[in-house]
């Protein structure tokens, strides 16, 4: 198995990547949609799943990308790129300013400090004239559902390569070593501070990218759907269903739940939510590790994998 | 002056209220260490009850709470008994993560069975106000406060006195201490859990009588707990009653001042503040 990944990873992108050829307009939009979310996975992987910093504000990232695009195009009438790139600054500002602070706190108390960053931005954001207030902003529109498709198909290959490297260098071991102890790794002369700040960094980088795609993709943005939590939750969840700390398990957990829940909600919108909230339910329940996990276990454990699995950490 | 002591007194009905919602979360969150994220779903469907009991079988809703936190209680002790007691020793992303999926759960079930229209609990004497000087005192929300205010400290003199409250906080403090004294660790794990959506639920309740109730109230209200737990701390129930106050007063002051659109900043900024400041809450003990 571990011999073929590399070949399997690379046939798996060539025909990701012929999708926009063969493929509908609704799978291809589809498409994009799910290559994004992989990416927003990808970014949170970073910090929550290698880091084990449970970040909520992944998604003020997002929001400052999607701002980056619509300030530096429509109000300031550059183009796309100029865009992305300012959206990439806004996030390195913030990951790095805010960074340094939140960062310092721990567990459940980092978490709500970023979810609370998170809804202030939105209150923030909402305010700015610049930023069009809570109307939001009109982008020029672009028809060319290919070119959106290859370019988040591309970010997510720059996004899960920079983790594979992750996982192969100093910074990734010293990131693993802060997940598993802090201190232990911080005595062991690893620099806590930057090395979280560069991963909450990164995280920004990709996330933001995510969100200047999407937003000159939808041509609209408007700071409730910019900064939406439930989308951070959505990172989580894929990332957590896939596999938290795992190269490949956050885009396989991005791709099965999109696809379960776009399935679905072509059915009934209602039971589509309440099936995915069972499937979180059930999740965590049985396969806590993920899908990444599943595969290396299961078939020496069997069907016992499962009960081993709450045997683990029940009370 | 008069517009100000009226703000005053608002904001402090308002904070019994939310001193309420957030006991239980901090209950839950203290001992346990479970961050509820369905919280304010609980919450929601404490509104739903007291408000069927109110329409349908015209139980006044102060006296109805005990009935729908008795309700909530048992619904509390049976989600903990048979499903989060299985991933308790988790890594915390889990249980976050499982809260979330409740959350969903109750509030799209809550869609299908109760329809998204706004729900009010409108007793007879809702529309009435105490005029006391030149400050008015709406009757229901006044009562409402006085309810709170009252839970709070029974919850306190509970956990502080009674046999139960002290096996309560022993566990928060160390569970193999606990069990080594006869503590068993399944059943007060989800008595607590039940405590806590108990809470909940009579929280829901009295929002219920000063406002409105919909399935998508949830997350607004746990966010809204969250924040006052930070500040309250999670140590005792005096904390989050502080919490509540203090932050029902800045949300009417900053609504009146600034604009309503910065309440939400008021009160997550001083979430931050107190986060990076004092970690522990106001009242909190230093670690």
């Amino acid at each position: 198995m571990k011999r073929f990944t590399p070949a399997l990873v690379a046939i798996g992108v060539v025909v990701l990547a012929a999708v926009p050829w063969f493929g509908s307009d609704t799978f291809i939009q589809f498409g994009i949609n799910a290559l994004l979310l992989a990416v927003l996975a990808q970014g949170w992987n970073i910090i929550g799943g290698y880091a084990g910093y449970a970040s909520f504000g992944n998604s003020v990232f997002y929001g400052l990308g999607s701002y980056g695009v619509g300030i530096a195009m429509v109000q300031w009438q550059q183009p796309f790129g100029v865009g992305l790139a300012f959206g990439v600054v806004l996030g390195i500002v913030f990951a790095c300013s805010l960074g340094v602070v939140v960062l310092r706190l721990k567990g459940h108390y980092f978490a709500i400090a970023t979810l609370a960053l998170a809804q202030v931005m939105t209150a923030i954001v909402s305010n700015v004239k610049l930023a069009g207030q809570n109307v939001g902003l009109v982008l020029p529109p672009l028809n060319d559902d290919r070119l959106f498709y290859e370019l988040a198909l591309a970010l997510l290959v720059v996004a899960t390569s920079t983790i594979w490297w992750i996982t192969r260098s100093r910074f990734g071991f010293g990131l693993i070593a802060i997940r598993e102890n802090e201190e232990g790794a911080a005595v062991m002369g690893v620099n806590t501070t930057l090395y979280k700040v560069l991963a909450f960094t990164l995280a920004g980088i990709f996330s933001s990218l995510a969100g200047g795609i999407h937003a000159y993709w939808v041509t609209f943005i408007d700071p409730d759907s910019a900064f939406d939590i439930t989308l951070n939750v959505k990172m989580i969840i894929m990332t957590v269903f896939g596999g938290a700390g795992t190269v490949l398990g956050p885009v396989v957990g991005a791709f099965v739940l999109s696809a379960i829940s776009e399935i679905l909600s072509s059915e009934v919108t209602t039971i589509a939510g309440l099936f995915f909230g069972v499937v979180i339910v059930a999740a965590i329940v049985f396969m806590p590790r993920g899908l990444a996990d599943i595969v290396r276990r299961f078939p020496q454990a069997g069907w016992r994998y499962f009960k081993q699995n709450i045997q683990a950490h029940r009370l | 002056m008069d517009l100000l002591s009226q703000i005053l007194v608002n904001g402090l009905l308002l904070g019994g209220l939310y001193a309420v919602m957030a006991l239980g979360l901090a209950l839950v969150w203290g001992v346990l260490n479970i961050v509820n994220l369905a919280h304010g779903a609980f919450i929601m469907l404490g509104g739903y009850l007291s408000w069927y009991l109110f329409t349908v079988a015209h139980v006044d809703p102060f006296l109805g709470l005990p009935i729908t936190a008795v309700v909530m209680f048992g619904l509390g002790y049976v989600l903990q008994r048979g499903l989060l007691n299985l991933v308790v020793r988790a890594p915390m992303f889990n249980t976050l993560l499982i809260t979330f999926g409740l959350e969903v759960v109750i509030t799209y079930l809550a869609q299908l069975a109760f329809s998204a229209d706004f729900r009010t609990i409108n007793p007879p004497y809702a529309g009435g106000s105490w005029q006391i000087g030149p400050v008015a005192l709406p009757i229901a929300r006044f009562v409402a406060f006085c309810v709170a205010i009252a839970l709070t400290l029974g919850m306190w003199v509970f956990l502080l006195r009674t046999r139960l409250g002290r096996a309560i906080r022993a566990t928060a403090q160390n569970l193999v201490a606990a069990r080594l004294y006869g503590v068993e660790p399944r059943h007060l794990y989800a008595v607590t859990f039940g405590l806590g959506i108990g809470l909940a639920g009579a929280a829901g309740g009295l929002y219920g009588t000063v406002s409105q109730v919909n399935p998508y109230i949830g997350a607004a209200l746990t966010a809204k707990s969250f924040a006052i737990s930070i500040i309250g701390g999670l140590d005792n129930p005096l904390g989050v009653l502080v919490g509540g106050l203090f932050l029902g007063i800045i949300e009417s002051l900053t609504t009146l001042y600034i604009g309503p659109t910065f309440a939400d900043v008021a009160s997550f900024g001083i979430l931050l503040l107190v986060l990076i400041v004092r970690p522990s809450g106001l009242l909190g003990k230093t670690a």
